[in-house]
């Protein structure tokens, strides 16, 4: 379970302060698919940066299954994004250099799985992506825009994380592909019980989400779910 | 995918930039490499010169030096005396002994010339051998012979019968350790030592253009005194006068000389440097100055080996210049990749990289781009190294081998074998003997410097990769 209590963040601008995350509050069960939506610069990939650790709040805390970040050294915050986290970026942010299997590979590394397993457990993650076996040792940048994607997905689910973070996951894939990564996410979230949170500006995917959030100026409201009922929300 | 594979991989991303890196590298390295081969060898000749030359004390007779002079003979009770003189650690006699070709005194006898000994009285060491000369007198020689002929022990015959050709003598030297007069281990091309100096044998070791005159090899007899004796080895000495030499044991020079316990020199070691002024003070008192001329080859190689040391400095500097310079190569390499991959670096980061592990990816791109530097770097020295040292050398020893010509002489018609002349001991020639070979050992230790100065080099961008958030990525998206 994550609970995200009164986090503020606050960036300097000039003379003035600008809280791109304003006294943001919600609780999120175990494998719920949500979504975050809002326009560009409303403060969504900020949000994830400080669920995912890889920001520190100004003010506020958030709490994983009773841990809060908000009291942990750096080490132990790497540990938690290794451990805990599942990142998928817009740009999918894969090492080019490196094969499928091998982008796969590298959470597994840096948790000291063995390579034997790491690799076993990677081709695994590739085909339940629907990556054509011949291309998992194919070089990231030799994939296509929506194959990089199932990469990141595969990368993100590599140490079997409590929280999925998705950043525009569909945001530079056709309709269809979009499409398909969203049933896959959906799928992932049901049949692992990993939550996924999906930050998007596109409704339609959001619609498809177990919860939804808007974020506007800073501040989160939750709008009506699609199959559940509306966890306690403020700000 | 292990970090080392990675960082392997990473490595070639680009092609040619990694070939240009390690290019630039390689001649670094090549550099220091060679300086260092360069260092060490002369290193290797100072030391040499200050165990062997620097820490002798050369024992005369006193007012007599090789064949010339007069006074009396230095005896084996004398050796006995210097052994017992405080921080000598070893005394080594010699006994020189004058060959002439045996043919030759006979056809000089038939046309009544007579006595072709040495001059001062030394004559009487002179002995017969089935040897010819392989220095041929020429000017020099018939001068001496004309201007000391007649000394001594020899006679002008009254003929007027044309007499034959002089030839000069052959140096014989008994030897009390492998040693050549200057206390110098003897350098043997072919063939072994005589094994114990200390007793008679029919064993020699020839000078190797003495051998050849006479078409000898290890295991050839020939004859002293029409006594048989058999080549057991070659030396080179490094001159022509030093090559048309022999050495027997002490005991048999003696023995050869009718002269048991008769030393023409004592080499006489001190066990330092630092012991070397007292312990010539302390023997030329325990031997008396009537009786002994002690004299000392260090004062007259100061300036060589302060020549060969303003070459170590310079190749050490350039080598440490050299290095400082593949260190800074790296370091400059490493912080444009870390610039350049600020956002991978945070994408690890992101998926949970400990900052150690990055560092240590970096430093070992850093040393794969090294390694690969040092190959052809070592390379590049093994070939240049000889160059370089003889450039530096040569240039070094020039004005050093000007100045002392004038006293490199040696002694007329004879002296010591060796080609050393005196206690000056060819300053020139050993400064310019010094072979600067890229031993494995030397490339091995420069590579493990270079590496360390690498690791230094890539530890600081290792480092800034520290500094990079992992929040940059997401920004960046």
């Amino acid at each position: 379970m994550i609970e995200v209590k009164n986090l503020v963040r606050t960036f300097k601008s000039g003379d003035r302060n600008i809280k791109p995350v304003n006294d943001v509050s919600f609780e999120l069960e175990q494998g719920t698919l949500a979504s975050i939506v809002g326009k560009s610069g409303s403060g969504k990939s900020t949000l994830l940066s400080l669920l995912g650790a890889l920001d520190k709040p100004t003010s506020g805390d958030v709490v994983v299954n009773g841990v809060s970040l908000a009291s942990m050294p750096d080490g132990k915050l790497t540990k938690y994004r290794r451990r805990d986290i599942g990142f998928v970026f817009q740009q999918f942010a894969l090492i080019p250099n490196l094969s499928a299997v091998d982008n796969v590979m590298l959470p597994m590394e840096f948790a000291g799985v063995r390579k034997a397993a790491r690799a076993e457990r990677a081709r695994q993650l590739l085909e339940q992506v629907q990556l054509d076996p011949d291309k998992h040792v194919r070089r990231i940048n030799r994939l296509s825009g929506g194959e990089q994607q199932r990469v990141a997905i595969a990368r993100a689910l590599a140490n079997e994380p409590k929280l999925i973070l998705a950043d525009e996951p569909t945001g530079n894939l056709d309709e269809q592909t979009g499409e398909h990564i969203i049933e896959l996410l959906s799928t992932l979230s049901r049949d692992h019980n990993t939550t996924i949170l999906v930050v998007t500006h596109d409704r339609a995917l959001a619609n498809k989400t177990d919860r939804r959030f808007r974020l506007q100026q800073g501040r989160l409201t939750e709008e009506p779910a699609r199959n559940r009922a509306t966890a306690a929300v403020t700000g | 995918m292990s970090v080392l594979a990675r960082s392997v991989g990473n490595a070639f991303r680009n092609k040619v930039r990694t070939a240009a890196v390690v290019a630039v590298l390689a001649v670094a390295i090549g550099l220091a490499l060679a300086m260092l081969v360069a260092n060490q060898a002369v290193t290797g000749k100072v030391a040499e010169l200050n165990a062997s030359v620097g820490t002798v004390l050369t024992v005369n007779p006193a007012g007599g030096q090789g064949f010339e002079g007069g006074g009396e003979p230095l005896t084996s009770a004398q050796a006995a005396t210097a052994a017992a003189v405080p921080n000598v650690s070893s005394v080594v006699g010699t006994k020189a002994l004058r060959l002439r070709n045996a043919a030759e005194i006979a056809a000089g006898a038939a046309s009544g010339r007579t006595g072709q000994g040495g001059p001062g009285g030394q004559s009487a060491t002179s002995v017969t051998t089935s040897l010819k000369a392989a220095v041929d007198a020429g000017t020099l020689g018939n001068r001496n012979q004309a201007a000391s002929g007649t000394s001594g022990t020899g006679t002008t015959g009254s003929t007027t019968a044309a007499a034959p050709a002089f030839s000069l003598p052959i140096t014989a030297t008994g030897i009390g350790a492998e040693v050549d007069s200057t206390g110098k281990g003897l350098q043997l091309t072919q063939g072994t030592g005589l094994g114990n100096y200390t007793a008679a044998s029919t064993g020699a070791l020839l000078g190797t253009t003495l051998a050849e005159k006479n078409g000898l090899n290890v295991g050839s007899k020939f004859t002293i005194q029409d006594q048989t004796f058999t080549v057991k080895g070659l030396f080179d000495a490094g001159t022509a006068f030093g090559n048309n030499a022999l050495y027997v044991t002490l005991p048999t020079a003696q023995t050869l000389a009718a002269l048991p316990g008769e030393l023409s020199t004592m080499i006489v070691t001190v066990n330092s440097m630092e012991n070397v002024d007292a312990a010539k003070a302390a023997l030329q008192a325990a031997l008396g100055s009537g009786k002994a001329d002690v004299t000392q080859g260090q004062r007259n190689l100061q300036t060589a080996v302060s020549s060969l040391d303003s070459v170590k400095n310079i190749s050490f500097i350039a080598f440490v210049a050299a290095l400082g310079t593949a260190g800074l190569i790296i370091l400059l390499i490493m912080v444009m990749l870390v610039r350049e991959r600020r956002r991978e670096i945070g994408v690890l980061k992101a998926i949970g990289a400990p900052n150690r592990t990055i560092g240590l990816q970096f430093v070992l791109e850093a040393l794969v781009l090294v390694a690969l530097g040092s190959v052809v770097g070592a390379a590049v020295a093994s070939f240049a190294s000889g160059g370089i040292a003889s450039a530096l050398i040569s240039s070094s020893s020039s004005t050093t081998a000007t100045g002392q010509r004038g006293g490199t002489g040696g002694f007329p018609g004879g002296g010591f074998p060796g080609g050393q002349g005196g206690p000056l001991g060819g300053a020139s020639q050993l400064l310019t003997s010094v072979t600067a070979s890229a031993s494995p050992g030397v490339i091995a230790a420069g590579i493990a410097a270079v590496f360390g100065v690498a690791i230094i080099g890539a530890l600081v961008p290792a480092l800034l990769t520290a500094r990079i958030r992992p929040i940059e990525v997401l920004r960046g998206e």
